[in-house]
């Protein structure tokens, strides 16, 4: 490597984010596609750091009735409960699983929240152009998108449950509003962590060769 | 590494020609969740009612964020927090009402806690024991908003129904309570809302409520008397049992009625005060507006004699017993039982005819004190009325104060000015039989015993003798009479064989074959027979007709 071609963009080339195979821009500030395997290939992704920004907000906006609203509504005999995720955090630390309290307000709570924070964190600082500690961006960024999906946990057992507990006259669970909004942020931050160029980060690093992104 | 002809082989990337947007449309997404969320929240906080707060005694099964307020079974509110008053005291409980019901928060707006209640008259709240308690909501009438009330302790009795309240006075609740049954004739017409002392402390008003229809029964003449337990009153008048119903003889309750005697009367106005009876013959008695004392002297034990016993004329009763004492006579220095009686004379006038009723009822009820005193003195000195302590019941020992005319009694020395009037009285009832009886045995205590014991002996052996010589002269007869009969015996033999002999004469003479008596003989016994026949046919008929014994013969119907 060498310092005028740290990075393929630097080098006025583009690499296939599929088959990382290196092509040439034939016509610089238009989209193109990879010879080999047809993936469209941009030196950064397009508004990047716009769309994640875009996505983080909706995701912050759907967060808050994600966590007021109730997620799972139990009707048992004659009473019906609905229940938040704080609630079911609350409830589950009550009653004395406090390590399940745990994994649920890390996974439900602390993790969406995290990823946000994180994914905020990222654009600033690439915005600002920050050049220090970019190993840890980086590995910041592949935390996030590998612990994406795992928040859908609670989604999941939503589902699970609705569908197992249908005791008609006597237990029956039925999904809250606030799920929805809770998948939402979920599908909101994983996409968000798709659409954020990791290769951002490390552009201001080298500063002097730039005006492809 | 990074030669130029290297670079050089680096295939060309395609070209497609797209116009690029300077804001991306992904910010559509934000901006959709940012419409959805405020949208939410507008909803929420539209629907979003008032908190208010409720004071309770207890946080019997409250529970933030479970314990629902419930009107008519809908849910208008969820309680939010239960936290302790200031003082430690109480329990306020905070709670969200539902924005549709928010109108419902005035002032007379009655909050209580509903749990399960097993009472005799019912069970209560029994879904609560499924779906835990709640707070019971009754709206109120008031335009004045709050948003701070105090839970009641009892679920209000009565819940929006029609009918109408009134107050009633008694001395002391008794076994009464909020919640116990109000009865007319029997039926369950109402209950007891609620019952506070009175100021002083010296009563109690209870307040119940008497439900529509039969509010309507409630006239200015009703009678409310405490119809709880059994009343067993045992009196001259003798046993009396009462209950209204099972429920009331366990758990108490409340009954009323209005006397027959009085002309029916408008419904009372709602919250008129009437006073509790003890029991229904307390509460039914006939008010006697007018009484007249009078005191007897008695020379017998008035033991059973009891205030409020009857008092009568020729076994009507016309008032009672008011009063049983001691009087002390400082001449004699002795003690006389001395009785107060009431008369009413109302009573006695109500004894007689109507038409009576009208043409002297008047005059006896309305007599001036001298005409008064004059007629009374007319029947004691002449007529002999007379006061006489009578046994009511043999069982109890009750006794009653029995008036009756005495003509043959001696008349009696009375001051006539006295007041109250001291009436005559005779030896009475059990006492005069008493009397009699003691009377008899001083008899029987006198008779000479030993002497007539003597006599009769002697008379014993006498007898004796006499029958001895009874026995001899029988003997006698028997060695001299037998034979002598004998003979008589064969004489009479002799003498039936020739009337024998007479008759069978007289039979030929008779019956023989020119005779007209066998003629006359045969039509008789015709005439006989004929007779029979129409006995039989007589008897035939009475057999099936019996009642033509009582009634006659009837025509026979085909």
């Amino acid at each position: 490597m060498t310092a005028t071609a740290a990075t393929a963009a630097q080098a006025g080339l583009m690499s296939c984010e599929a088959c990382q195979m290196l092509s040439r821009p034939a016509e610089p500030g238009h989209p193109a596609y990879c010879r080999r395997c047809g993936e469209e290939l941009e030196f950064r992704h397009h508004g990047s750091i716009q769309k994640t920004w875009a996505l983080i907000i909706a995701a912050a906006i759907c967060y808050v009735p994600a966590n007021l609203l109730p997620v799972m509504n139990t009707s048992r005999l004659g009473t019906s409960e609905a229940d938040t995720i704080l609630q079911g955090v609350e409830f589950l630390y009550a009653s004395g699983s406090w390590p399940l309290a745990l994994v649920v307000l890390i996974a439900s709570v602390m993790i969406p929240i995290g990823k946000l924070i994180a994914l905020g964190y990222l654009l600033v600082t690439v915005q600002r152009g920050s050049v220090t500690s970019n190993h840890e961006r980086t590995r910041l960024y592949r935390l996030v998108e590998i612990i994406g999906r795992w928040s859908m946990l609670d989604v999941f057992v939503v589902t699970f449950t609705v569908a197992m507990v249908q005791l008609q006259p006597l237990m029956s669970v039925a999904p809250g509003p606030g799920v929805l909004f809770f998948a939402a942020v979920v599908v909101l931050t994983m996409l968000a962590a798709e659409i954020f160029d990791p290769r951002l980060i490390w552009d201001s690093a080298y500063p002097h060769q730039n005006g492809h992104g | 590494m990074a030669d130029e002809p290297q670079l050089d082989n680096v295939p060309e990337a395609t070209v497609v020609r797209r116009k690029r947007l300077r804001f991306s449309v992904i910010w559509i997404i934000p901006v959709l969740a940012a419409a959805v969320a405020i949208g939410l929240a507008i909803q929420r906080a539209r629907s979003e009612g008032p908190v208010i707060t409720i004071t309770l005694k207890s946080a019997g099964g409250i529970e933030a964020g479970k314990t629902f307020i419930k009107y008519k079974d809908v849910r208008i509110g969820l309680v939010t927090a239960v936290e302790l008053s200031e003082d430690f005291s109480k329990v306020v409980v905070k709670a969200k009402i539902a924005k549709h019901s928010a109108g419902l928060m005035v002032e007379d707006a009655k909050f209580w806690v509903v749990q399960p209640r097993i009472s005799l008259e019912g069970i209560s709240g029994l879904n609560t024991l499924l779906s835990g308690n709640y707070i019971g909501f009754q709206a109120g009438k008031s335009l004045e908003e709050q948003s701070a009330f105090t839970g009641l302790d009892e679920p209000p009795t009565v819940l929006d129904q029609p009918g109408r309240r009134f107050v009633l006075k008694a001395r002391n609740l008794g076994s009464l309570g909020v919640g116990d049954p109000v009865y007319y004739r029997g039926i369950l017409v109402g209950q007891v809302a609620a019952y506070n002392l009175v100021a002083e402390g010296k009563s109690v008003e209870i307040t119940i409520f008497v439900d529509s229809p039969y509010d309507k029964y409630v006239t200015a003449e009703t009678r409310f008397w405490n119809a709880s337990g059994i009343d067993i009153s045992v009196g001259a008048d003798g046993v009396d049992i009462r209950t209204e119903s099972l429920a009331a003889l366990v758990a108490g309750g409340m009954a009323f009625d209005s006397p027959d005697y009085l002309p029916p009367a408008e419904p009372a106005a709602a919250n008129t005060a009437f006073p509790l009876y003890r029991n229904r013959a307390i509460a039914m008695k006939q008010p006697d507006p007018i009484e007249r004392r009078f005191v007897l002297y008695f020379n017998e034990s008035v033991r059973g004699l009891s205030v409020g016993a009857p008092v009568t004329l020729y076994g009507l009763r016309v008032g009672e017993v008011a009063e049983v004492g001691l009087h002390y006579d400082a001449a004699k220095h002795t003690f006389r039982p001395r009785v107060l009686v009431t008369f009413f004379p109302d009573q006695v006038v109500g004894r007689m005819t109507a038409k009576q009723q009208v043409t002297n009822g008047k005059e006896l009820t309305t007599y001036s004190k001298e005409a008064r005193l004059s007629l009374l003195r007319q029947n004691v000195e002449e007529r002999g009325l007379r006061g006489q302590l009578k046994t009511g019941s043999y069982l109890t020992g009750e006794l009653y104060v029995a008036f009756e005319y005495f003509p043959d009694a001696p008349k009696p020395k009375l001051d006539w000015s006295r007041d109250p009037l001291e009436l005559p009285v005779v030896a009475g009832g059990f006492a005069n039989i008493e009397a009699k009886l003691s009377s008899i045995l001083t008899k029987v205590d006198n008779m000479p015993l030993n002497a007539i014991g003597t006599e009769v002996k002697d008379a014993l052996a006498s007898l004796n003798q006499t029958l001895k010589e009874a026995d001899k002269l029988v003997r006698n007869v028997d060695a001299q009479l037998v034979p002598e009969g004998t003979k008589t015996l064969e004489e009479m033999r002799r003498a039936m064989s020739s009337a024998d002999r007479v008759l069978k004469n007289t039979d030929a003479t008779l019956f023989g074959k020119d005779s007209p008596a066998p003629q006359d003989l045969r039509d008789t016994l015709q005439e006989v027979t004929r007779a029979a026949r129409s006995v039989r046919i007589l008897v035939d008929y009475l057999e099936r007709h019996p009642e033509m014994l009582i009634r006659g013969k009837t025509e026979e119907k085909p």
